[in-house]
């Protein structure tokens, strides 16, 4: 008791600004055996968690197959079916047990249950990612009548619920999903435009809609996604609308294009680009020549040997390769000539491969 | 002098330390609540994400993979058999052996049946010429593989070489004997393709601590916690560092550094600021701090992101010399880097980068081990001059050995909120434990490297790499 009173007392007469020390390590000590409880409590529970995660999985997965194989015909649920169902909607009033099934669910499982509900609530969230998380699930379970309800989402302020919404639309309804472009203002991400593609190419139907709307885009992401559409679909009738993209005011489109204009081996190309080409980035400069590389011929040659002396390694290459292959003659000229040390390097390359 | 002059001087020291002190520790609560809110955003972010659909995309963006090596023929079969195993589709892996004495190369031309190559190289920054070429595997399954064979030439001078050899439009820089997992890639990547509103001009991933876990075929198979304190020491600093210091970072868009053992460049940029810098041990943190100082100097919007998620494994050193080694180089690095770029520090024409990432390095990076020996020895001449207020000392130092042990617990929740890599039971005691002592024991080590690295800036400049002597992740 005495002791205690002594460090009162001597706690008291300290200076504040000792004293408020004192006060937080305190306070820091009280914290730091409270997050080691919380921590070996949280450890326990994630452990647990774990285990009963497992338990779970094995126990539906095992209710699952007996499912899918009671059944003896698709559109009727037979007895063993009801039961099943039965028991599943019970662990669905429960969030943590909810969740291991949607991983495993199919769509007629998943109506019955009721879990379709429990999606299409969720849309009405406030929070983004319960939104995103509604939209996947339908998304996953092939829900094509929440359409209306998740169109909406295709223009919503955060980007994961755009996201979702669009892959929802393609992977559901297909190509006619696609028609969100028509009026898309927002960016349509390179990792969205990728995504949207591998869904689309697992569809039997590879008919495609006309793209030339989109290709006329106001939003510039849709018309780097419509020429994406375009080589993967060799959209050939399109060609016109390619050219005039080729003086399109964004670089990335105008480079794309050429890229695709390249992929079509198409000749006409050349009588678009090579007028602009001393006004025309570097970057489209070494698509162009690219470009050249499949559909050049005798005729330009004279442009060709003009940039010969290019200071793009890149460009000089495509030069050289060109050169061989309409005029054995010329290279061999310019191999003579050479006292560039990269035109000597790319000759030796070209003549050895 | 007077007294009460003397008196002054001392009152002003105390009110500067103090000052450092407080905004450290504020500084570091700032970036604990930062971090938190970054890192329940990622996942939430990522929790709808489905990265097998970027895999097998024909369109999806090439990558090379440039790995440099020097003197790793005990472990660089099973290495590049790791870096070979990633499930993203459209990659290469460029293994630069930077004038190895051992056999590395042999063993490689012997494990991956490979054959000299005519290889067309656009050198577009100077390195070391080659040596016996470069390799390509005549074996299908390795087509993905390159294997230059060139002029030691020191870290930077070997990753230039990869950037001049690779065809890819990105790039991702690692330490050869890093452990990368099988979605690495496309989770690095990410960041690059979904950002829309500016450029994404690199992404760094965390480190963790392989020793001890369980690696069969270049496959992390098991994670543990190493049983030696300097190893689990390491992997607490590794959480504060890269759960709570650079996820922060990431945030504010003020990141300065991405590890050198593994981080995916946009290569265009790369080379359009002239690729690594081979004057300097920190050559990791510097090319991140050029490429910011160009976007910056462009007046483009940028970004270097940041992935939180375990995908690239390391081993750690597993003694004192090594680590102290290790540490004096970084110090170096930080040094360096800070002194060349020393233009963008407290400019404002660098906006974020110039007004609070520099001069946060600074401060609290650069200075930090200085004052704080600084601090010691003036706590030592008081003790002398028997002129210590203990009352005021011994609070201090209970407060200041209170807020490391919360800091490093935050992190440790971090950790098991987030990943929880270290599931075992018994494990989060063992780090509860290091927590403590941590201080006492890992601390003076760290300190004493950071002021070696000092000393051998100023007064040994020949002094470059250490050496890591390596056991191999599969034998740790």
């Amino acid at each position: 008791m005495n002791d205690l009173q002594y460090y009162t007392e001597y706690f008291w007469q300290l200076p504040t600004l000792v004293k408020v020390v004192w006060f937080i390590s305190g306070v820091l000590f009280v914290v730091i055996l409270a997050l080691i409880g919380y921590l070996k409590f949280l450890r326990s529970h994630l452990r647990g968690n774990e285990k009963i995660l497992m338990k779970y999985q094995k126990e539906y997965e095992e209710n699952l197959i007996n499912y899918l194989y009671a059944g003896d015909d698709e559109n009727e649920i037979s007895e063993v079916q009801r039961a099943l169902i039965n028991k599943m909607k019970i662990c669905v009033t429960d969030k943590f047990k909810r969740n291991i099934i949607m991983a495993h669910a199919i769509q007629k499982f998943y109506f019955e249950t009721g879990l379709v509900n429990h999606a299409l609530y969720k849309l009405k969230a406030r929070k983004w990612d319960v939104i995103a998380s509604g939209i996947k699930e339908l998304t996953q379970f092939e829900v094509k009548e929440a359409h209306n309800e998740i169109v909406k989402y295709v223009k919503h302020p955060n980007r994961e619920v755009r996201n979702e919404a669009q892959l929802y639309l393609v992977s559901l309804f297909q190509f006619k999903g696609l028609s969100f472009l028509d009026k898309l203002e927002t960016p349509l991400s390179e990792w969205a435009q990728i995504q949207l593609l591998e869904i689309l190419q697992k569809f039997d139907n590879q008919e495609i809609p006309n793209i030339t709307p989109w290709l006329q885009s106001k939003n510039n992401s849709v018309v780097q996604f419509s020429l994406k559409l375009a080589k993967i679909y060799n959209q050939f009738d399109v060609k016109n609308i390619l050219f005039k993209l080729l003086s399109h005011e964004n670089k990335e489109i105008r480079i794309d294009t050429i890229q695709v204009l390249n992929y079509f081996q198409d000749t006409e190309s050349k009588h678009f680009l090579k007028p602009n080409f001393i006004n025309s980035s570097l970057e489209e400069q070494i698509e162009f020549f690219k470009l050249l590389e499949t559909i050049a011929d005798k005729e330009d040659e004279a442009f060709i040997l003009e940039n010969v002396a290019h200071h793009n390694f890149e460009i000089k290459l495509s030069v050289l390769k060109i050169l061989k292959a309409i005029n054995v003659e010329k290279f061999n000229e310019v191999k003579l000539e050479a006292t560039d040390v990269q035109v000597v390097e790319i000759v030796k390359f070209i003549e050895t491969n | 002098m007077d007294s009460s002059t003397v008196r002054i001087i001392l009152l002003i020291i105390h009110l500067l330390f103090f000052i450092y002190a407080f905004t450290v520790v504020v500084s570091y609560m700032f970036l604990a609540v930062i971090s938190s809110i970054e890192t329940r955003e990622y996942l939430k972010r990522n929790s709808f994400v489905n990265y097998s659909e970027i895999l097998s995309s024909t369109v999806s963006p090439s990558i090379s993979i440039i790995a440099p090596a020097y003197n790793e023929s005990l472990n660089i079969i099973e290495n590049v058999r790791s870096l070979l195993s990633s499930h993203y589709v459209n990659y290469d892996v460029i293994i630069v052996n930077d004038g190895s004495k051992d056999d590395s190369l042999e063993k490689l031309i012997e494990a991956y049946d490979l054959i000299e190559v005519n290889y067309l190289i656009n050198n577009q920054v100077k390195t070391k010429p080659l040596r016996r070429g470069v390799f390509k595997s005549t074996n299908p399954a390795f087509e993905k593989l390159i294997v230059v064979d060139k002029q030691n030439g020191g870290k930077a001078d070997a990753l230039n070489c990869g950037l001049n050899i690779s065809k890819s439009d990105y790039v991702a820089c690692i330490d050869v004997d890093c452990l990368l997992l099988e979605d690495a890639l496309q989770k690095m990547i990410k960041p690059f393709l979904e950002v829309t509103d500016l450029k994404v001009i690199a992404s760094g991933g965390v480190i963790r601590i392989a020793n001890s876990c369980i690696i069969k075929e270049g496959k992390l198979m098991d994670v543990n916690l190493p049983s030696k304190f300097i190893e689990v020491a390491q992997i607490l600093e590794y959480l504060r560092s890269f759960l709570l210091g650079r996820m922060a970072w990431s945030r504010l868009n003020g990141l300065l550094v991405i590890s050198g053992a593994f981080g995916v460049f946009d290569k265009k940029i790369a080379l359009e600021v002239g690729g690594y810098d081979t004057n300097t041990v920190g050559e990791d943190m510097e090319i991140i701090v050029r490429m910011r100082r160009y976007m910056e100097e462009k007046g483009e919007k940028y970004k270097v992101a940041y992935i939180p998620d375990p995908l690239c494994w390391t081993e750690a050193p597993d003694n004192y010399k090594i680590l102290i080694s290790q540490r004096n180089r970084w110090t170096r690095g930080t040094i360096e880097v800070l002194k060349l770029h020393r233009k963008i520090g407290f400019n404002p024409k660098y906006k974020l980068l110039g007004m609070l990432s520099y001069p946060y390095w600074f401060f609290y990076e650069r200075l930090a081990p200085v004052i704080e020996v600084i601090g010691i020895l003036y706590f030592l001449i008081l003790i002398a001059l028997q002129n210590v207020k203990w009352d005021y000392a011994f609070a201090f130092f209970l407060l200041a050995y209170l807020f490391s042990v919360t800091f490093t617990i935050i992190a440790i929740f971090s950790e098991e909120f987030s990943f929880h890599q270290y599931k075992k039971k018994g494990t989060g005691f063992k780090l509860l434990f290091v927590t403590l002592l941590e201080p006492f024991v890992l601390h003076p080590f760290i300190l004493y490297a950071a002021i070696r690295g000092n000393i051998d800036y100023y007064f040994n400049k020949k002094l470059k790499w250490g050496e890591m002597t390596r056991k191999g992740l599969s034998k740790t």
